[in-house]
């Protein structure tokens, strides 16, 4: 049966670069040296490979839901990269790749570094592709402009978003206008499906670069800044999308790239429920299974530190988040979000120097 | 801390501060990505705090918040807030260390309030009767064998009225810290009197120094005079609170006043301009000299665990300063150490916990 046909569970869209693999550099040299690295060099974000291992496979095991990679890496790496995924035991439907070299040869070098013009009509096209209309979850991460892109596909698919300000929207960014054609023609055939039942159920963005969570407020509580696939889990097995074999299993790969303890993972417990992304009844559930299960001490342990903490929060631990609220002006919220973005990146490169003080 | 490759968990009461909790959240963050071997609790109203952190880049791996709502105010009455409030942040930091969810305390809140909760909940070191808060001051000798460019100073204002029994237990402990902290083997203590003349100054000082003279284990050197302090003829001086915080005031108070005096003089005239910049890295120097943001907090000496006072218009440096040194505190015995050396002081009353 064509992937198309099939009836999904749920979809999951990732990004690549800085979401799912570390490509971060701090020399020219290692910059240099990435496009040229095997898919066995080429190294995780902690705990994502096991993270769309878990999501992909139902609980018979069987792939049922449907995963689509749009990265913005050039199209030459698609072996290396398909390779390292397949390294990585993940399985997909799509993955998209940007023909950087075509743009360079064409002159178009806006379109090089621009990704909604090139994200936006894949992603709708996609949808628009599928016979079902599955929820969807998506992963980005704050180095660029996904947690704008994939709000903006959001609304689009509740209709709350319409051609007209994609439009002006593109044509701001510089979109080609073939890329302008793909996301009317995807609308035109996405209307009927059009819901108010929030299409987009999830954003998760990776803070790989260490932005602010305060700067995503703006794209509303459909959105979740995270700072390690630990806390995606969590929020994911609140969610329904994992057991607790499979947070275990996360855990585990997360562990074993970053080294935490008990009271690391309690904080980071603490961190995402206080941000109003888990409920203190998701520390119960995950109780309660681990029991059912009958896991190790160590677990027990990592559960009565995360409990600790929990009780630390007070009343905090049981505030939650308003609904998912409007954006009235998309092309606003992209002007203001990027001016944010390059103010927190000045303030950190003009941070205080450490200071040597005679005990320090 | 018995385990020296764990991390040192400090409980930093965010509340109180002259400046407010921004400063002491964002010396937090600041901490937990670059401090592997620190991880903080930040203790306040995590109404505010919350808000606060969220607009700050932090490693949330290694930063916690622990919520209360109440705190004491800088200008309240420190022993009847704490009755009242139980659930004041600076009492809920103590209670921390006391339950072993934290290993020492940071402050920059209420002196009075942090020595009155710590007292209820950490109580003293065995043979201490009063405590004392001790701080560094920059001077023209170096000390030890780092040459640090610092002598320590205590009390600074724990205790405004001392017995020549309670400024023998300060010169013990300000000795200890120093040998911990500042890794001077055999640090040179000093009374602050009128003269350098055993007999000279109030009765208690005069009968601590004789005290001293015959004590072991310390590096005793006799009276200094106020002169001598920014010398740096001694390693330690040992004073009571109430001439302690003046002294301290006032050597803060002149940094200030130089910095005042050389920046108005720079508007004013073309030549005093041209002399101060030629002297412009001499200047900077003994800016950086008296730049108490840079000193790391005053610990609060004799109970028997870390507490760590910065001072109450402390900025996020002054703060993550103070919570390196009180990690560096934490790791060390210094309890222990403060105990042996009082047990060997046989007129000392017990200490109570």
């Amino acid at each position: 049966m064509p992937v198309q046909s099939k009836v999904w569970r749920h979809a999951y869209r990732w990004d690549l670069d800085k979401t799912y693999l570390d490509t971060r550099f701090e020399k020219f040299s290692e910059l240099v040296r990435i496009p040229f690295q095997g898919a066995e060099d080429k190294v995780n974000i902690p705990g994502s490979a096991a993270l769309l291992r878990e999501l992909s496979r139902s609980a018979e095991g069987q792939p049922d839901a449907f995963v689509s990679i749009v990265s913005g890496s050039p199209k030459q790496l698609r072996e290396v990269l398909e390779e390292k995924l397949s390294l990585d035991g993940v399985s997909w439907h799509e993955f998209h790749l940007k023909p950087q070299l075509r743009n360079l040869r064409k002159g178009r070098l806006r379109a090089v570094k621009e990704q909604i013009g090139y994200k936006l009509p894949l992603m709708l096209a996609s949808r628009a592709s599928l016979a079902c209309c599955p929820r969807e979850t998506l992963f980005g991460d704050d180095a660029e402009v996904d947690a704008f892109i994939y709000s903006l596909y959001a609304d689009l698919l509740t209709g709350r978003c319409g051609f007209d300000q994609v439009d002006e929207l593109l044509s701001h960014v510089g979109a080609s206008a073939a890329a302008k054609r793909d996301v009317e023609r995807s609308l035109l055939k996405l209307e009927p499906s059009l819901s108010e039942q929030e299409p987009v159920e999830t954003i998760f963005i990776y803070l790989d670069s260490g932005s602010p969570p305060a700067l995503f407020e703006p794209f509303g509580s459909r959105l979740i800044p995270v700072f390690n696939y630990y806390q995606a889990a969590l929020v994911l097995f609140a969610r329904g999308h994992l057991d607790v074999r499979s947070v275990l299993r996360i855990t585990a790969a997360f562990l074993e790239a970053d080294r935490c303890g008990p009271w690391e993972l309690a904080n980071l417990f603490q961190d995402i429920a206080r941000r109003g992304h888990l409920a203190y009844d998701a520390m119960e559930n995950l109780a309660l299974a681990i029991q059912d299960e009958g896991l190790g001490s160590e677990t027990e342990q990592v559960l009565w530190a995360s409990a600790r903490r929990m009780l630390d929060l007070g009343d905090l631990a049981t505030s939650q988040l308003e609904a998912q609220q409007e954006v009235s002006d998309y092309l606003q919220l992209l002007t203001q979000f990027k001016e944010a973005q390059r103010t927190i990146h000045q303030a950190r490169s003009e941070r205080v120097p450490e200071s040597s003080g005679p005990q320090a | 801390m018995d385990e020296p490759d764990k991390p040192a968990r400090i409980a930093l009461d965010c509340m109180g501060s002259d400046r407010g909790p921004q400063e002491l959240v964002a010396a937090a963050a600041h901490l937990s990505l670059r401090r592997e071997d620190i991880v903080i609790t930040v203790v306040g109203d995590g109404q505010v705090i919350g808000p606060l952190l969220d607009a700050s880049t932090y490693d949330p791996r290694r930063l916690s918040i622990r919520h209360s709502a109440q705190w004491v105010h800088p200008e309240e009455r420190s022993r009847e807030e704490l009755e009242r409030k139980e659930d004041a942040s600076i009492l809920v930091c103590c209670q921390m260390v006391a339950e072993g969810q934290a290993d020492a305390v940071v402050t920059a809140g209420s002196t009075g309030a942090a020595i009155l909760a710590a007292e209820r909940t950490l109580g003293r070191v065995p043979g201490v009767r009063r405590t004392a808060l001790a701080a560094v001051t920059p001077t023209e000798l170096r000390h030890g064998p780092k040459q640090d460019p610092f002598a320590l100073l205590l009390d600074v204002g724990s205790t405004v009225t001392v017995s020549a029994e309670d400024l023998v237990t300060f010169a013990v402990m300000g000795s200890a810290y120093a040998r911990i902290i500042s890794d001077n083997p055999r640090p040179r203590v000093a009374l602050l009197s009128n003269g350098a003349e055993s007999h000279k100054g109030p009765a208690e000082v005069v009968e601590a120094h004789a005290l001293l003279q015959n004590m072991e284990g310390i590096e005793f050197i006799g009276n200094v005079e106020g002169l001598d302090i920014l010398r740096g003829t001694a390693d330690v001086v040992v004073m009571d609170g109430f001439v302690g915080n003046v002294v301290l005031k006032m050597i803060e108070g002149f940094g200030e006043v130089v910095s005042d005096l050389a920046s108005d003089a720079h508007g004013r005239k073309f030549l005093w301009r041209l002399g101060l910049n030629m002297l412009s890295s001499g200047m900077k120097e003994i800016q950086s000299l008296l730049d108490w943001e840079s000193y790391g907090g005053a610990p609060l000496l004799g109970f028997t665990q870390p507490v760590i006072k910065a001072h109450g218009r402390s900025g996020s440096r002054a703060v993550a300063n103070a919570c390196k040194v009180a990690a560096k505190v934490a790791r060390s015995d210094m309890a222990a150490t403060v105990e042996r050396a009082v047990c060997q002081f046989p007129r000392q009353g017990q200490g109570t916990r």
